[in-house]
């Protein structure tokens, strides 16, 4: 029993990620938008338990603030407003099927470009290292918020700024787009 | 104290899940009896405030008496007992009713979304200070085992609960749409836009305390407003603590704000289709993240959840010693707070009128979050200062 439970503890991680794997194909077969949105809520949560069975709470708990308490929810916002009728809707997710097929090999491509080192090779993944005057007077494996904040906002400052500034970007040009439509 | 085996750990966990639920199922009908009550004396409700029974038991023959002497037995507590009794019972007995064209299975799921994540919250709370009692050695298997006040005392508190909580929206919004009905789908979307927009000064007001005091664990973040300087606590977060209980109000979907139900409107909002216990764990929920709620501003605005309102603590540990009994932290302070705020809730829905859809959307917009940015602010600049 105790060996049994152990052993389930070791493989937290990929029992989540089948989980969220599971959810994410429902996601593309479900025939119903709201249903894929509800599948896809469950795969966040399910990455959420990843991110928590390798001790990173504070990405853990801001996956599930971020994408399920607020992404989701507007993706369902409006799943909600524009489902229509099921024959129009199934038109259009044929339609889409073979853009999805280029696009998630395209994504394998991409993915295994950036990560061919720890899949193909010998190299093992890195792990953060603060530098050793932020690091001073913090416990890494219990203070995670801590940790991640000082490496975001003094060892990676600029990536993060650039980062914010690409999102505001996209705001923009989101809002550019909608003034354009409506006149 | 004996350090508990993989196998054990499980098992105290598990009966402090009990226990939370046990909680929770004795704080909501109290809740419910209060709300009754309370509103009775506000808006003169004739039923809540004087049925009792009249026939039996000590309540008959008390209530026969006063009558008889003259006298409308309004202040005793028992009356209103019955009313509730039945609605229990009508919540549990009531058939169980599909509507022919909902989507089944989400509208299965939606309830039990509302409820779960309301519940789940309470893992991150701790409600006694240190260990909350040890099993005493006769017990089978866990004799001798001390078990903590909160079940996960995780690092990062306040993340967890607000992000579990974000999560209770699905149920609402849901609900709506399997209903496949129009007012329930009005109720969703309206309670869609509403608890989005509401979550951010939510969190930005929460996030004032934890800028003054350098921590998101809940029980920590309790010890250092007990042990910082008074100065701290003596100047509270007043217009912080306001936009918390302004945006608690309307994540709760409770009387100012409460649009995704407004009677008068949508029927019953979101819930319109429902009935039975499905219809009894939304009521449920409800409740019990207005608990929630209370118990975070009791941890996060009242001076930390053990201690005494309003930096009265400081003083408090400067003028006595240090082994008075008020010195050190206790779980009766936490409670009393919370059914402060309870009361607090079904006073502003006994007085405040409800808010239009617009209003309630451009309060949150154009007033909340500015004013909680500048809370923010001024909480960093206190924070540099100290």
């Amino acid at each position: 029993m105790e060996h049994f439970i152990e052993t389930i503890g070791r493989n937290m991680f990929a029992i989540f990620g089948v989980m969220a794997l599971g959810g994410a194909a429902v996601v593309v077969a479900s025939r119903s938008a709201v249903h894929s949105v509800l599948a896809f809520l469950f795969a966040m949560l399910c990455i959420a338990g990843c991110f928590l069975s390798l001790e990173a709470e504070f990405l853990g708990m801001a996956q599930i603030l971020v994408y399920a308490g607020g992404i989701v929810v507007l993706f369902l916002f409006v799943v909600m407003l524009v489902e229509v009728s099921k024959a129009k809707e199934k038109e259009v997710f044929q339609l889409q099927s073979r853009y999805a097929i280029g696009a998630v090999l395209l994504g394998v491509a991409a993915f295994a470009a950036v990560f061919r080192k720890v899949i193909f090779g010998a190299a093992s993944p890195q792990a953060l290292v603060l530098r050793t005057d932020l690091a001073q007077g913090l416990d890494v494996a219990k203070q995670n918020a801590q940790a991640v904040s000082r490496g975001l906002f003094a060892d990676y400052l600029l990536p993060f700024e650039i980062l914010s500034v690409v999102l505001l970007v996209a705001l923009v040009g989101a809002v550019v787009l909608a003034k354009t439509e409506r006149v | 104290m004996p350090t508990p085996t993989l196998l054990q750990s499980i098992a105290i966990t598990l009966i402090q899940c009990v226990l939370v639920v046990l909680f929770v199922f004795v704080v909501v009908p109290l809740t419910v009896f209060a709300e009754r009550k309370v509103l009775g004396h506000i808006q003169q409700r004739l039923g809540s405030t004087r049925v009792a029974s009249g026939h039996i038991g000590i309540t008959g023959w008390m209530n026969r008496g006063m009558w008889k002497w003259g006298r409308i037995p309004v202040l005793s507590y028992w009356r209103g007992i019955p009313g509730l009794l039945a609605d229990v019972l009508k919540l549990i007995l009531k058939e169980d009713i599909i509507p022919a064209k909902a989507d089944k299975f989400v509208f299965f799921i939606a309830p039990a979304l509302s409820m779960v994540s309301a519940v789940v919250v309470f893992a991150a709370i701790s409600f006694v200070p240190g260990t909350f009692f040890v099993f005493p050695a006769w017990f089978p298997g866990l004799g001798g085992l001390p078990v903590s006040g909160g079940i996960a005392d995780i690092n990062v508190g306040l993340l967890w609960i607000l992000g579990v909580a974000s999560v209770g929206v699905y149920g609402i919004v849901l609900a709506g749409w399997a209903s496949n009905s129009k007012y329930p789908l009005l109720g969703g979307l309206r309670s869609a836009a509403q608890m989005v927009s509401y979550e951010v000064p939510l969190a930005i007001s929460l996030l004032a305390p934890v800028v003054l005091t350098g921590s998101l664990n809940f029980g920590e973040m309790a010890q250092r407003m007990a042990t910082g300087t008074s100065a701290w606590g003596l100047v509270p977060q007043v217009f912080g603590f306001l936009i918390y209980l302004t945006c608690g109000f309307a994540e709760t979907n409770r009387l100012p704000f409460d649009m995704p139900e407004a009677e008068n409107e949508l029927v019953a909002g979101f819930h319109t289709e429902y009935s039975g216990m499905k219809f009894g764990f939304f009521y449920l929920a409800e409740y019990i993240n207005m608990t929630v709620v209370s118990a975070l501003a009791a941890g996060f605005f009242l001076g930390g959840s053990w201690l005494l309102p309003f930096g009265l603590q400081g003083l408090v540990n400067q003028l006595l010693p240090a082994d008075a009994w008020i010195a050190g932290p206790h779980a009766i302070f936490f409670v009393a707070k919370i059914i402060f705020l309870l009361f607090t809730y079904i006073w502003v829905r006994g007085t405040i009128p409800r808010y239009r859809y617009d209003q309630v959307m451009s309060v949150a917009w154009k007033y909340l979050i500015p004013l909680a940015l500048v809370n923010l602010l001024l909480a960093a600049f206190v924070r540099c200062a100290v």
